[in-house]
């Protein structure tokens, strides 16, 4: 002891200019081991508490039943402490909506997402804030609806011992998701050895984690491609391995993906660039002629091509009426279709039936013959591999009827996710099963989900003393002025008083045609002619109308594609100066998937070109040409499904009194048949 | 012919059996037959089902499990599903003397969400009464949607015919701002009135009207109703339910 001490004085001594630098460096090496005493005693419950922060990221997880009861939560502050009530939010505008397949959902400054149990009947919850990215919440999902299946009893309301278990198993969960996390990230900082076993396996370096990645999961390392792309090198240079073969391709598509000198890629990355380049050259000129100019002050001439703007207008806007014209009075037709009671047909079906039966005999005996087995025995759940031929067989079904394929496909998950896991009961095929619960989940979309009843808004409106305002928007061509003119004649049937609006000031004729129809109708029309903004020409008629006291106002607006820019612009202008009571958009029902995106479009423009917080978007459909088609009625359901606005009005004829409401029953049996 | 040769061999196969054993075979099946036939009658004239309506956010689960367990549990979320279950009253469970005399309730709470509302035709044949929930806090709200759905109710072909009694139930009355019986009642009345004028011989898509509610010239009143329409007020989260258990008692013990 003294020796060593003697010694380290005399090695201390023996440095003279090293003694003020040991002795600072002795006091550094005292504060470094004062700094790490005081981070562990001090620091280390707060990173506790961080840790335990991360648990509280997820909000709420909440288990109740279809039936709508709470049977277990997170958050003991009996369930309400999130802002919003999100869940009933996500009951209503997503599960209610057969939109159940879809990954999750955003309500406010919360995501929710979500999983059932159907056999129980019940459903699973976990709500947190919407800028986190949680990954393992799907993870703790299942883990979650496994183990309360177990314990469920439906006799037992209140589940208190399930608190131990959820923290489990959210530990767990939060794991798995740091280890994926890390697995990840030092897949990306270290490019070393291959891995020498099976894809498959587990990682437990770093490295072969990365070899497991790159063997199966390729997609989502997309963004980081750069990295894996030399790592990858380095990899095929490196040492011999089985998954050698598969690293090289993993390098050669990459290596295509990055634009390099490879054979197959090197024209299609040129030719990329050459059209990119052309692209933007023609991007310009053209855009200048073909957009119009919403800046002017004077509103001009609509082009649609590169054609010289013709000098001479020719408008024929009188102004005066034609006196000719005016002694054609419409004599009452009779009751429009509105009031008359539909006749559902059930005799066609039994024939239908006969002959697709038929049509396969072969094929079916088998199925029906193993099925009949399945059924009698009974107890068999649904899986999604029985459920997946049924399914196809429905979607193909839907789309003959001309729904729309993306709102098929969203359908069928919808109802597979609803009918995972259920029991199927005796004496039932799984095609039955699918089938009643596919006309359940259509009679949901298609009951609308706020009233239809105009008149009764009419009247509302009519106390409080100003005018009932209906827009009708759709895409050229689709009927308009023709069935805006057949509401007004229903209307002026139950003693309301109609006056019409011509804002259609583009097209040649739009302003003669309402002009017609007003003093077929003997109603009031106001119109300024052509080539005035339509969203003044909407404010003067409103103002119109409450000087003299109608009760509806009918603003027929000029045809315009989804895609145009500047139109779609002038029609939220129109919607946003003048708030209409009601916006109907007009749709005929023999378009096919382009319904889906007129539209979604339609929506999207009005919501984000409007100027007030609460967006007008489209209140109501109204399908036209029905009668052309027979019994292909998807497009009814395509544009419920994708707006949520309800249909008011079918159009089934071109006289006045081809107007009628839309029977949900009927439509939904004609779309099974 | 196959059919011909069938029926010959049973004729035959009948005259060689004894003649008592068909007599005595054919006086049994009339004997099964006639007491089913007596049974289906007993049967009908009595019902002990209670049908919970009303808009969504009105209560009804709550109330469902009020009845049933006495407590609203953890609370609930808006419905998907109709809640069904039979069972004794709790209030009835825990005095003893009327444990032995309590007659079970089937409670039926159908959801109120606008797009399940054809659930509800489902279960209106067998109801022996229905209760119509109303929010008294956010009244004025969806007083409108309330007196809508009412009506549906109220025009239903089956309501009108069973006559089954309706008790509008002001919900929500523990809460300061809730309005009072009175006033809603009167509410809705007017509400309905208007509605009459508006609907009058339209048909709506799934529910046909079939039945013109009151006398048309006079205003509209409950009094009017074939059917018996009651009001009552009651709290389902803190349990203040008695009005619902008496209406509920009337309407089974018929």
């Amino acid at each position: 002891m003294y020796r060593v001490r003697s010694e380290l004085a005399a090695f201390i001594n023996k440095q003279d200019r090293l003694v003020p630098f040991s002795s600072y460096f002795l006091v550094r090496s005292f504060l470094r081991f004062f700094v790490v005493f005081f981070f562990l005693k001090f620091l280390d419950p707060i990173y506790e508490q961080g840790k335990s922060n991360e648990a509280e990221m997820l909000e709420q997880l909440l288990i109740f039943t279809r039936g709508g009861l709470v049977l277990w939560s997170s958050c003991r502050a009996l369930g309400n402490a999130l802002k919003g009530s999100p869940i009933d939010a996500l009951i209503r505008s997503c599960l209610l909506e057969e939109r159940s397949a879809d990954s999750s959902f955003s309500h406010e400054s919360y995501t929710l997402k979500w999983a059932f149990h159907n056999e129980l009947g019940l459903v699973f919850v976990a709500v947190y804030q919407r800028i986190l990215h949680l990954l393992y919440v799907d993870d703790l999902l299942t883990a979650v609806r496994r183990e309360f299946s177990e314990i469920y009893d439906p006799k037992r309301i209140s589940y208190d011992d399930f608190d131990e278990m959820f923290r489990q198993l959210q530990k767990e969960a939060e794991a798995r998701a740091e280890e994926m996390k890390k697995l990840k990230q030092s897949g990306r900082a270290l490019p070393v050895q291959a891995k020498k076993g099976g894809a498959g396996q587990r990682a437990l370096t770093g490295v072969q984690g990365n070899g497991a990645k790159k063997g199966t999961g390729g997609g989502a390392a997309k963004d980081d491609s750069d990295g894996d792309m030399g790592s990858g090198r380095l990899l095929s240079n490196g040492v011999d391995n089985g998954t050698k073969g598969i690293n090289k391709s993993r390098v050669a598509s990459m290596g295509k993906e990055n634009g390099a000198p490879d054979t197959g890629a090197f024209d299609v990355n040129k030719l990329k660039m050459r059209s990119k380049t052309g692209k933007k050259g023609d991007g310009e000129k053209k855009s200048a002629p073909t957009k119009g100019e919403p800046k002017k002050a004077v509103k001009k001439n609509r082009v649609w091509d590169d054609k010289p703007v013709e000098e001479s207008k020719l408008d024929f806007t009188y102004e005066k009426g034609d006196e000719r014209m005016e002694r054609e009075v419409v004599v009452v037709r009779g009751e429009s279709m509105m009031d008359k009671e539909e006749v559902i047909s059930s005799e066609s079906e039994g024939e239908e039936e006969d002959e697709l039966e038929g049509a396969k005999p072969e094929a079916k005996k088998k199925g029906w013959f193993s099925s009949m087995f399945k059924s009698i025995a009974g107890n068999s759940s649904l899986e999604k591999a029985n459920l997946e031929p049924a399914l196809k067989a429905l979607k193909d079904r839907l789309m003959t009827k001309n729904v729309a394929e993306e709102i098929a496909e969203k359908l069928c998950e919808s109802v597979a996710t609803s009918l995972e896991g259920k029991k199927l009961g005796s004496f039932t095929r799984v095609s039955s099963t699918v089938q009643t619960a596919m006309e359940e989940a259509l009679l949901r979309i298609l009951t609308p989900k706020r009233s239809i009843d105009i008149l009764r808004d009419v009247h509302a409106a009519k106390e409080q003393g100003r005018p009932y305002v209906v827009v009708f928007v759709g895409v050229n061509g689709v009927g308009k002025s023709t069935n805006l003119a057949k509401v007004a004649y229903w209307l002026l049937q139950h003693d309301v008083s109609v006056m019409l609006a011509a804002c259609d000031t583009f097209r040649s004729g739009a302003v003669e045609q309402l002009r017609t129809h007003a003093r077929r109708l003997q109603i009031p029309i106001f119109e300024k002619g052509y080539e005035k903004d339509p969203a003044i020409v909407a404010k003067e008629a409103i103002q119109e109308a409450a000087r003299n006291k109608s009760d509806v106002v009918l603003v027929d607006t000029a045809g315009r594609m989804q895609d145009n820019e500047p139109l779609m612009r002038a029609l939220s202008k129109l919607i946003n100066l003048n708030n209409p009571d009601l916006v109907l958009f007009v749709g005929e029902a023999l378009v096919g998937n382009d319904a889906v995106d007129q539209l979604s479009k339609f929506n999207q423009k009005l919501a984000d070109l409007s100027t007030v917080a609460t967006a007008r978007l489209i209140d109501g459909i109204l399908l036209t040409k029905f009668d052309t088609i027979d019994d292909k009625v998807g497009a009814a359901l395509s544009m419920v499904y994708i707006s949520g606005a309800p249909v008011m009005f079918v159009g089934c004829g071109q006289s006045y009194t081809d107007l009628k409401k839309l029977n949900v029953k009927s439509i939904v049996k004609t779309l099974l048949k | 012919m196959d059919l011909e040769q069938l029926a010959n061999q049973t004729k035959q196969w009948i005259s060689e059996q004894p003649v008592e054993q068909i007599y005595i075979a054919v006086a049994v099946l009339f004997i099964t037959f006639a007491f089913f036939l007596i049974l289906s009658f007993l049967r009908t004239s009595k019902s002990n089902t209670i049908v919970l309506a009303g808009l969504s956010g009105s209560g009804k689960t709550i109330l469902f499990y009020q009845l049933r367990d006495g407590s609203p549990h953890q609370g609930t979320v808006t419905s998907m599903e109709p809640n069904d279950d039979t069972f004794v009253l709790h209030s009835d469970l825990s005095e003893e003397k009327q444990k032995k005399r309590a007659v079970p309730v089937h409670l039926i709470d159908v959801p109120g969400h606008p797009r399940l509302k054809p659930k509800l035709d489902d279960y209106l044949p067998q109801a022996a009464g229905l209760v119509f929930t109303v929010d008294a806090q956010d009244f004025l709200y969806n007083y409108q949607a309330a007196a809508e759905y009412l009506y549906d109710i109220l025009t239903k072909a089956i309501v009108a015919k069973k006559k089954i009694p309706v008790l509008i139930l002001c919900n929500k009355t523990d809460k300061v701002t809730a309005h009072s019986k009175e006033f809603i009642k009167k509410q809705l009345e007017k509400e309905i009135d208007k509605l009459r004028a508006s609907r009058n011989a339209i048909s709506t898509a799934d529910v046909t009207n079939e039945v013109v509610l009151g006398t048309p010239g006079t205003p509209f009143s409950f009094s009017q109703c074939q059917n018996k329409v009651t009001e009552a007020e009651a709290s389902g989260l803190t349990g203040n339910i008695s009005q619902v258990e008496q209406f509920i008692k009337e309407n089974i013990r018929r």
